[in-house]
């Protein structure tokens, strides 16, 4: 049966030259978008290395100094967001409070810095985190040898730092937690040095960046440096979280006004995330909408050409049911006439797709854009999504053959 | 051209009902598609209040630095305001030049005897309002004088008016703004946040604040610039002046050993819809390059589709052209009436995507105009002045005519090369 099939194909290749043309096209678009989302779908599953929910994040700002308000005889601001932390620690539905610079998740600016253990140095973008100790447990972040939140936070002194696990992984293959209690310089400064205290598992900057290229060190965020331009990130205990950004907003305006400083605004992380992968959120969408046209178009396309088709072939139709053929074998072998064309296609395809990975085109994951298991999978959902198309818009005009009648469409020819 | 061709149009389609919905919702789903993509750019580069110049204004939104010492590295973001008018408030050439903070930034607000609420800010000098065109309800904005006095001054916007106060009338009356004690100067109609820098929910002038004192970097602060031309034939003009005015600050602060870096600087409105980081020059190639990579995609593949179909047509017409053939119709007319005919076809399709792509707009604002790195929570709105854009329907006619002679060219030249004799007795070849 399918060998016929296929003698018939071939002989008919020019009548199916549109059809093939199209197939190829969208195979080919289709295999980049599937293997698009395949990417970020794997890398937004990885873990991120920090949790966000029932986190909220304080705005702190200033009065101008040209407001009658402003106090002139405050010097230290230091001491005014120290008091603001401590009034905050002491809302019973507060669990933790950090002060932190450049360091929240979903937060576009950063610093960068270099990091030196005897020969050993970074060649990648290592992202520097400045915090106060509490912003371990603010953020929950974990230690690779199973430290809690609260053990990485008592373990971050002034002589000391702390960094992701995977610093020195891919160029050197060690653990970073067997280099523990070494001495550390950074930015090319030979003078001071600091102690690595612990290492925590790698940190994504956002949900689509991966845990593989995230390396980050934290630093201590001393007193002295501490001011309103910081960050003010707090948890809240998950049974109080309810209803949370209006019941503090009461309080800002009256005790949490302290000296010059005020809070600006109150914002959940759910949210600031949100808009930060606004643009991501864009891209995914764009993709879908493309996904959705192509296939479409391959649905219209599969109905349009085997309408016509089944009219000109109700002879030969016929003359199958004539000789003995069921309804059902008329209705597979059209429906087959499609899925053996994409089949076709598809080998043809797999070579540009192929081709198109080993440029690079596509998305890059685990430092690789042509793994074998990837490349694979997502070949086989292109074929499938289009295989369905082809069948749906196959089966109208498939229905509508296999109801011919034999002898009025012979009596016609 | 007369009422005979469409009766004979009309009669084509309705021989083969399913084929002729399938080709009409084929090219209707492509205009679609394409007038999305069309209109997410439109919204970004469009003239609309209070951006109605936005073709002739270039932006300075972020500074770049370096240092001998740091090597490659730099230092890049929103500048400070001592720069700012060194660089681009002393030009010649342009009508204005106004500076302003680099995004609007979360305020606290209060009237007496109520609660305080969250804001979103802009600060800006005097010239704003000339560069930008607000529509004033009550009030006017503050003016030089003022500024320049850093008295507190407060425009705002209807919404945020009515919110605070229940009405407009409110001209002369104070708010605390950041807890201090603004006077409110102007009401305006709420700005989109699609009006990417324009949009705020109140203005203040920024000399009453203290972000002029947030400096890094010898010239990095918190403030953009917005400079408008008096056309777009100044902007050389205008970038030649800057890049003089940049080589005399160098020399200054090649003393310290920092060097600003221009990255071209400043943009026209479509290189500024994409630039995302400061510390790099957005590719307007690449982006162009993009853009007509997912044209040809959104054409070519219904393409395909129409013309397997349309050549199935004509096959079937194929007596009917042999008849007109063999009265005197020559070949170029043949191929001019079946082109014709289908581009009737492809604009009333076109016409159906368009309907679909304003009422989608509307409907999915959220979805389709949410813009990247925003401040604001505040969600976009649109309206006719920002959708309808002349320049939108030029587009849709433009691409419906191209996909139309996409998709008719090759089996319309086909059928018109057909034998007279073999088309006669119904013979393809």
């Amino acid at each position: 049966m399918n060998k016929k099939l296929f003698t018939q194909i071939k002989n008919e290749w020019h009548s199916n030259l549109w059809i093939m043309a199209e197939l190829l096209l969208v195979s080919v678009i289709m295999w980049f978008i599937v293997d698009y989302i395949y990417v970020k779908v794997s890398i937004y599953e990885q873990p991120r290395g920090f949790d966000i929910s029932h986190c909220y994040l304080l705005d702190i700002d200033k009065l101008s100094e040209k407001s009658p308000n402003y106090n002139a005889n405050l010097k230290e601001e230091t001491d005014e967001v120290n008091e603001l932390i401590n009034r905050l620690q002491r809302y019973p539905e507060i669990e933790a409070v950090s002060l932190s610079h450049w360091s929240y998740p979903y937060d576009g600016s950063n610093s960068n810095c270099n990091i030196a253990c005897d020969t050993m140095k970074n060649d990648d973008y290592i992202y520097k985190r400045i915090i106060t100790p509490d912003f371990f447990r603010v953020f929950q972040y974990r230690g690779t040898r199973g430290e809690t939140p609260e053990q990485l936070a008592a373990m971050l002194k002034n002589n000391t730092f702390i960094a992701s696990g995977n610093i020195f992984k891919q160029k050197y293959n060690i653990k970073f937690s067997s280099l523990i209690g070494k001495q550390f310089h950074f930015d090319g400064d030979t003078t001071t040095a600091l102690k690595l205290a612990a290492a925590y598992l790698p940190v994504k900057y956002t949900d689509y960046e991966e845990a593989y290229s995230a390396k980050s060190v934290a630093f201590l965020l001393e007193k002295k440096d501490q001011n309103s331009k910081n960050e003010l990130c707090i948890r809240v205990r998950a049974k109080e979280d309810k209803n949370f950004i209006p019941k503090l907003w009461k309080d800002c305006s009256k005790q949490l006004r302290i000296g010059n400083i005020y809070i600006s605004q109150i914002r959940s992380f759910s949210d600031i995330r949100h808009n930060y992968q606004q643009i991501e959120t864009n891209d995914m969408r764009n993709y879908l909408f493309g996904m959705g046209f192509l296939l479409l178009n391959i649905f219209f396309g599969l109905l349009g050409t085997f309408w016509f088709r089944t009219q000109q072939r109700r002879g030969e139709i016929a003359l199958f049911k004539a000789l003995g053929s069921t309804q059902a074998s008329i209705f597979i072998r059209l429906l087959s006439e499609g899925i053996l064309l994409l089949a076709i296609i598809t080998v043809p395809a797999v070579i540009i797709d192929w081709n198109l990975a080993h440029a690079e085109l596509n998305q890059a994951m685990n430092g690789t854009t042509l793994a074998a298991p990837r490349f694979i999978f997502t070949i086989m959902i292109t074929f499938l999504l289009i295989a369905l198309m082809i069948v749906a818009g196959n089966w109208f005009p498939a229905r509508k053959a296999m109801k011919i009648q034999p002898a009025e469409a012979l009596h016609e020819e | 051209m007369n009422t005979k061709y469409f009766k004979q149009i009309w009669a084509h389609l309705r021989q083969d009902p399913v084929v002729s919905i399938i080709s009409v919702l084929g090219t209707a789903l492509s205009i679609f598609l394409i007038m999305l993509v069309v209109m997410l750019q439109q919204v970004k580069v469009a003239p609309f209040s209070p951006e109605s110049n936005r073709s002739r204004i270039l932006y300075a939104q972020y500074i770049s630095i370096s240092n001998k010492k740091w090597g490659d590295g730099s230092s890049n973001g929103p500048m400070d305001v001592k720069i700012a008018k060194e660089l681009y408030k002393s030009l010649k050439t342009p009508e204005a030049v106004t500076i302003y903070s680099v995004c609007t930034i979360p305020a606290v607000i209060s009237i007496p005897n109520s609660g305080t609420i969250t804001t979103d800010a802009l600060l800006t000098d005097a010239d704003f309002w000339h560069v930008f065109d607000f529509r004033f309800i009550k009030g006017k904005p503050y003016d030089q004088v003022s500024f320049d006095a850093a008295i507190p001054s407060i425009v705002m916007a209807e919404s945020m008016a009515r919110q605070l106060f229940g009405n407009i009338d409110i001209i002369g009356k104070n708010v605390e703004f950041n807890y201090t004690s603004y006077r409110i100067v102007g009401i305006v109609k709420d700005v989109s946040t699609l009006a990417s820098t324009a949009y705020a929910q109140v203005w203040v002038p920024y000399t009453t604040t203290s972000y002029i004192n947030n400096i890094w970097c010898e010239v990095g602060g918190s403030f953009s610039t917005a400079i408008l031309a008096r056309s777009r034939k100044d902007f050389s003009a205008i970038r030649t002046e800057c890049n003089q005015q940049l080589a005399i600050s160098n020399k200054k602060l090649s003393e310290k050993g920092y060097k600003i870096l221009s990255r071209n600087r400043p943009y026209d409105q479509e290189k500024k819809t994409i630039t995302y980081g400061a510390n790099i020059e957005p590719d307007i190639n690449a982006d162009h390059r993009q853009k007509i990579i997912i044209f040809i995609i959104l054409l070519l593949v219904p393409a395909i589709n129409l013309s397997s179909m349309t050549q199935s047509r004509l096959r079937r017409r194929i007596a009917e052209i042999g008849i007109r053939r063999a009265f005197g119709s020559t070949r170029s007319k043949l191929l001019k009436n079946i082109i014709t005919e289908s581009f009737i076809v492809s604009l009333l399709a076109g016409i159906i995507g368009l309907i679909f792509c304003f009422a989608f707009a509307y409907l999915g604002t959220d979805i389709l105009f949410a813009q990247p790195y925003q401040s604001t929570f505040c969600q976009p709105t649109i309206d006719t002045s920002i959708l309808m854009q002349p320049a939108t329907f030029l587009y849709a006619l433009g691409f419906c005519f191209v996909l139309n002679l996409l998709s008719s060219l090759i089996p319309a030249w086909r059928a018109s090369r057909i034998n007279i004799v073999n088309a006669l007795n119904g013979k393809i070849k």
